[in-house]
């Protein structure tokens, strides 16, 4: 990770953005260092590829750069960024039209590799098992619940970003939580 | 639907959420009270779940992610910095540019053209017309001096005027015709060459063929006729033939003169 000076980091992600669209796309860094870690997040709660995750979060900044323009500063940096992020993961999955591993398979295989249970299973048996009910959910479930997570719960922004109402983002969050606490149900009762 | 009972649909409502056991109907009731904000997503313990999944750490990218981000800035920036340069040559921007310049240059002209000094003009005229007024006065005092030297001066001034007056023709024409040294005599015809044009000059000439003495302005007058063509100095020709005076060679030369104007 880069060192930043202080009064850099003082600077708002639109102060920022504004600096990058006018010219001074050095100052994408300072943004790539903020974010990368949230949308690799999202992408690898999305797909669970690591690899392909990292490409999705650099075809975000790609965008970002590609696009800086249209960025008029009056809006969230975040939920416009998040919004080019949905926009980079459907558009990979149109163009690929390759799902997803299945997810419960995947995370029985890994549950069945007693390497991976030394390395990536460190975290408590709880947090392992919400992880994986939230990969058996369908993709719009877990979508809303990843954008929930790395929006802070911004249900207004989300609602902008996913043309809908802040009630509309609400109800969608519930029906996903109430689905994700079904799969996680399930999952307790099997492990 | 009262209060009580909307307090008790409520509590009812979320018993059953949590039991697992609502209907399809009781199903959308509950997500319509959610939408108005009647049901919280912490009365159905669904907050504590959103929480727990917040708080599982996001996964790290690794290093790769931030080689092949800075990659791409360094090429963004390389390319941004080209593009500006040659942003400079785009026909849009050289368009505007072109036409800023030709209308500054346009009103510059037009500034200038209204602006132009004309009292100068005519001040550096009359300062010109002061200088060769000088020249003259200068030549005609010069030919005044008993020095040939300073004579031959005289006659060359004539020569830096542009178009000398009646009075230096006159005083050249009297210098040719009158002036004790050859020299002198014969620069001053010389002096005279550009005027032959004039009808009154070329009259003149003529008229000093038969006052000359010297051979040199005979024959030299003798050329400049043959050289202008002028037939009516062969009566004035044919007397310096006539005179015993004029060198043998010079009648010759004079001979040879009339032919070729005849």
């Amino acid at each position: 990770m880069k060192t930043l000076r202080p009064e850099l980091e003082a600077l708002s992600d639109n102060a920022l953005m504004v600096k990058v669209r006018d010219g001074d796309v050095d100052k994408l860094g300072l943004l790539f260092e903020r974010y990368k870690r949230p949308l690799y997040g999202f992408f690898y709660g999305m797909n669970k590829d690591a690899e392909l995750s990292e490409d999705l979060v650099q075809n975000v900044f790609v965008r970002i750069l590609k696009y800086r323009y249209l960025f008029r500063g009056d809006g969230d940096f975040r939920t416009w960024m998040f919004h080019i992020a949905r926009n980079v993961n459907h558009d990979h999955f149109r163009k690929n039209k390759i799902n997803a591993k299945d997810s419960l398979e995947s995370w029985e295989e890994r549950l069945g590799s007693t390497e991976n249970r030394s390395t990536q299973f460190q975290a408590e048996e709880e947090m392992q098992l919400l992880s994986m009910a939230m990969d058996q959910l369908p993709d719009d479930k877990r979508e809303i619940l990843l954008l929930s997570k790395y929006q802070e719960k911004k249900y207004k922004e989300i609602g902008e970003m996913l043309g809908c109402t802040e009630s509309a983002v609400k109800v969608k969050v519930f029906r996903a939580l109430q689905e994700l606490k079904e799969v996680y149900r399930k999952l307790e009762a099997k492990y | 639907m009262n209060r009580f009972d909307m307090n008790t649909m409520k509590r009812d409502l979320i018993e059953k959420f949590r039991a697992g056991l609502l209907t399809q109907a009781e199903q959308h009731m509950l997500e319509s009270m959610i939408e108005k904000e009647e049901i919280t997503l912490e009365e159905l313990s669904l907050e504590n779940l959103q929480d727990k999944l917040i708080a599982i750490e996001p996964p790290v990218p690794s290093m790769d992610l931030d080689h092949k981000f800075y990659a791409m800035l360094a090429m963004q920036r390389k390319s941004t910095s080209s593009l500006n340069w040659w942003s400079q040559f785009k026909i849009p921007t050289l368009v505007p540019r072109f036409g800023l310049a030709a209308a500054t240059l346009l009103i510059g002209l037009a500034v200038g053209y209204f602006l132009r000094p004309t009292s100068d003009g005519a001040e550096m005229s009359k300062l010109s017309e002061e200088v060769t007024s000088l020249k003259e006065m200068m030549m005609l005092s010069l030919l005044e001096k008993e020095s040939a030297t300073d004579r031959l001066k005289a006659v060359s001034l004539t020569q830096d005027m542009d178009q000398a007056s009646q009075k230096v023709t006159a005083a050249l024409i009297q210098t040719l015709n009158h002036d004790d040294n050859v020299n002198v005599r014969l620069a001053a015809l010389d002096a005279l060459h550009p005027y032959v044009k004039d009808s009154s000059i070329r009259q003149e000439l003529i008229r000093s063929i038969a006052q000359q003495r010297s051979p040199l302005v005979q024959v030299a007058l003798a050329e400049l006729m043959v050289a202008i063509q002028e037939k009516s100095s062969v009566k004035e020709l044919k007397k310096l033939l006539d005179d015993k005076k004029t060198p043998r060679d010079v009648k010759k030369k004079i001979e040879q003169s009339i032919d070729v104007l005849i």
